[in-house]
């Protein structure tokens, strides 16, 4: 149970800045996504955090105390590498058991936690193979079972997932879940795939370029990307130009449309709207107000959904649906959209 | 196909083979027969005339006794073998292990980053280049008395004399000898070490830093049985040289009793020519004593790999 601040953290490698002054708080048992694409710090501010990078600026806090100065193996953090880091030379017990045997626990306490932890991971069967002779999945519950048996305060994953096939991975995903609920530890872990940076976590912070783009809790990052770069790496398909023809009403390319009122955006701006495609209905008869009149151009179908492309003119937008109905490419089309599901960015 | 899995495939040779495998094992022998040709041939052919002629079959010398004994009965007969070989291993041993531990520390800095790192990876490597019999003439002029270590230290006061300075080369100590050997060795070990680190990476020991570890226990239980490969591979081929060596104890040993190598060359050298028999017999005995350390050595580590559950 511990609270993690970065206060202005730095990182500069040479001439090179790879991090720069992030500011993030971390609740205690808080689970916290660090997302964003390759090569924009993630893994060198969880480094920074676990101890084994210096900040070249800033300062660490654990529970408001500086850590900035502390070695590694003080801070009790855990960190689950990209690549498992498992010892070779050890067997999976011996793996597991390492934290403990070189913190000095005596043998009977650390074979009763040996064996509940084993237990957890559910490894229990594999305790004398090499991680060698183990699969990916296998590999990743023991470097989690090996971080999570020295019980650390604050536990770190860097892409733990990232290796593994799509079933194994949603498995993993709801077993990291449970076990960071049934410990309650503050996890801090880093991805670039924004749909399990939301399935997971509680808040997601956002990096671009070494800089912290949006932190947030998932369905904000999604409905009200800060910018849009955020919007773009959070997915998002139909963002369209608009002068702002009141508080509430955007002119687009495509014809206007009412909007949610946002602070700042104000008649009079040159914005972007943003329209979820998911957030708009697609209908056959023209609604009694409003609707955005177009034709189908293109269907994507994915079984469970539908994915729409309909042609209104000055621009393509994408709706998404459950392919409860399939409408017909050549169809003339309206859109209703919804006020409160459109949102304002600045261009 | 390699060596070690013809190894580790002997092991189940009882149990029954279906006919493939046999096709299998087949090729595999065929695979074998250039380089086994050539092993045979070259180093077996030489291998078998030694122990020929020292077992007194040499009738290009007049010489025909086969199979004749007495060879190796008067040299291990005779304490001054006994002191010979033991002088052999000293030598060969002692700066083995100082240059497997001078050549894994310079690794283990060698792999962190550090200014001009690029300059000290080829400084280090400059006595692998440069043959050992320079590597001799630098201890002579460097170590001996009127050297210029000796030099520097009546310069600076700390003896009166340069002929007062203590006697390195040139003894039964053999510093001389051990210094000319670890000069050159380290770089290779350190050459070998550095290559198994690098391919280790530093992962394992930063999660062995986060899990609590201290630095001993790091290099301890994680580092060096990871390039534990390297270490054995080099100091075997460095203790190997190190026991048939020549030149080094030769010039800078401390005479009567030589090491092997000396008093094979030696015999070899005499003007009564059947004494080149005697020569043989302590090559063959060079041989044996350094085959037995090896193979024991090579078991030991192959029962340790086993033991972590390698094949
Ligand atoms: N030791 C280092 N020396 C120099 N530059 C470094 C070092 N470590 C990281 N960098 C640089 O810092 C930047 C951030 O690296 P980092 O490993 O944190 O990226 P990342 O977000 O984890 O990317 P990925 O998703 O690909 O793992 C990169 O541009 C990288 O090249
Ligand atoms: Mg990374």
């Amino acid at each position: 149970m511990t609270k993690v601040q970065l206060n202005a953290v730095r990182k500069q490698f040479g001439g090179f800045v790879a991090i720069e002054n992030i500011d993030l708080e971390i609740a205690s048992g808080e689970l916290v996504a660090l997302l964003g694409p390759s090569g924009c710090g993630k893994t060198t501010t969880l480094r920074m955090i676990a101890g084994l990078e210096r900040p070249s600026g800033g300062a660490i806090l654990f529970d408001d105390q500086d850590v900035s100065e502390q070695p590694v193996q003080d801070r009790n953090v855990g960190m689950v590498f990209q690549r498992y880091a498992l010892f070779p030379h050890m067997t999976v017990e011996k793996n597991v058991a390492f934290g403990l045997s070189v913190r000095g626990t005596p043998r009977a306490e650390i074979a009763d936690r040996l064996e509940e932890m084993l237990d957890v991971v559910q490894l229990g069967q594999f305790r004398h193979r090499f991680p060698a002779q183990l699969s990916g999945g296998q590999m990743q519950r023991v470097a989690i079972a090996r971080t999570l048996i020295t019980k650390p305060s604050v536990l770190m994953m860097d892409e733990p997932l990232a290796n593994l096939d799509t079933k194994l991975r949603g498995e993993m995903r709801r077993f990291i879940r449970d076990l960071q609920q049934r410990f309650g530890i503050t996890t801090i872990f880093v991805t670039h795939d924004q749909v399990e940076a939301m399935e997971l976590a509680d808040r997601v912070a956002v990096i671009f370029d070494g800089h912290l783009a949006q932190y947030d809790a998932p369905d904000r990052l999604y409905r009200q990307p800060a910018n849009l770069d955020v919007a773009d790496f959070m997915g998002a398909t139909n963002i369209v130009p608009a002068a702002m023809k009141a508080d509430d009403l955007a002119e687009t390319g495509v014809g206007a449309i009412r909007v949610a009122p946002r602070p700042g955006f104000g008649a009079g701006e040159n914005v972007q709207v943003m329209l979820r495609s998911e957030a708009i209905d697609l209908m056959i008869t023209q609604p009694t107000q409003g609707g955005v009149p177009g034709k189908v151009v293109a269907r994507d179908f994915f079984g469970a959904s539908v994915n729409y492309t309909v042609d209104c003119g000055a621009h393509r937008i994408t709706v998404t649906e459950q392919a409860r109905r399939l409408v017909e490419v050549d169809t003339p089309v309206w859109l209703d959209i919804d006020p409160d599901r459109v949102w304002l960015l600045a261009s | 196909m390699s060596v070690s899995s013809s190894i580790a495939s002997r092991s189940g040779a009882q149990e029954r083979m279906t006919a493939r495998e046999r096709r299998t094992r087949f090729w595999q022998m065929v695979q074998l027969v250039p380089i086994m040709a050539i092993l045979v041939l070259l180093f077996g052919g030489a291998l078998v005339l030694a122990i020929l002629q020292s077992l007194g079959f040499a009738p290009w010398f007049g010489v025909n006794t086969f199979p004749d004994f007495s060879y190796f009965g008067a040299l291990w007969g005779s304490s001054t073998f006994w002191v010979s070989l033991g002088l052999t291993l000293y030598y060969a041993t002692v700066s083995t292990v100082i240059a497997l531990i001078l050549g894994i520390l310079l690794a283990l800095a060698l792999v962190k980053t550090f200014p001009s790192k690029t300059f000290y990876k080829y400084l280090y490597k400059l006595p692998l280049m440069i043959p050992y019999t320079v590597g001799i003439a630098l201890a002579v002029l460097m170590l001996s008395n009127g050297g210029m270590l000796s030099r520097l230290a009546a310069f600076f006061g700390l003896i009166d004399d340069p002929a007062q300075f203590p006697q390195i080369l040139k003894t039964h100590y053999g510093w001389g000898i051990i210094a000319v050997y670890v000069w050159k060795q380290t770089p290779f070990i350190t050459l070998a070490v550095y290559a198994v680190l690098l391919g280790i990476g530093r992962e394992t020991e930063e999660a062995a830093a986060i899990l609590g570890a201290n630095r001993r226990t790091i290099f301890f239980r994680v580092t060096l049985p990871q390039i534990l490969p390297g270490v054995v591979s080099s100091t075997l081929i460095c203790f190997a040289f190190n026991v048939g060596a020549f030149e080094a104890p030769f010039i800078l040993g401390g005479g009567f009793p030589d090491t092997l190598p000396v008093v094979a060359w030696r015999y070899f050298n005499d003007a009564d020519y059947t004494l080149q028999l005697q020569g043989m017999a302590t090559v063959v005995s060079i041989g044996l004593v350094a085959g037995v350390i090896l193979f024991g050595y090579l078991a030991a580590y192959r029962r340790y790999e086993r033991r972590m559950g390698r094949n």
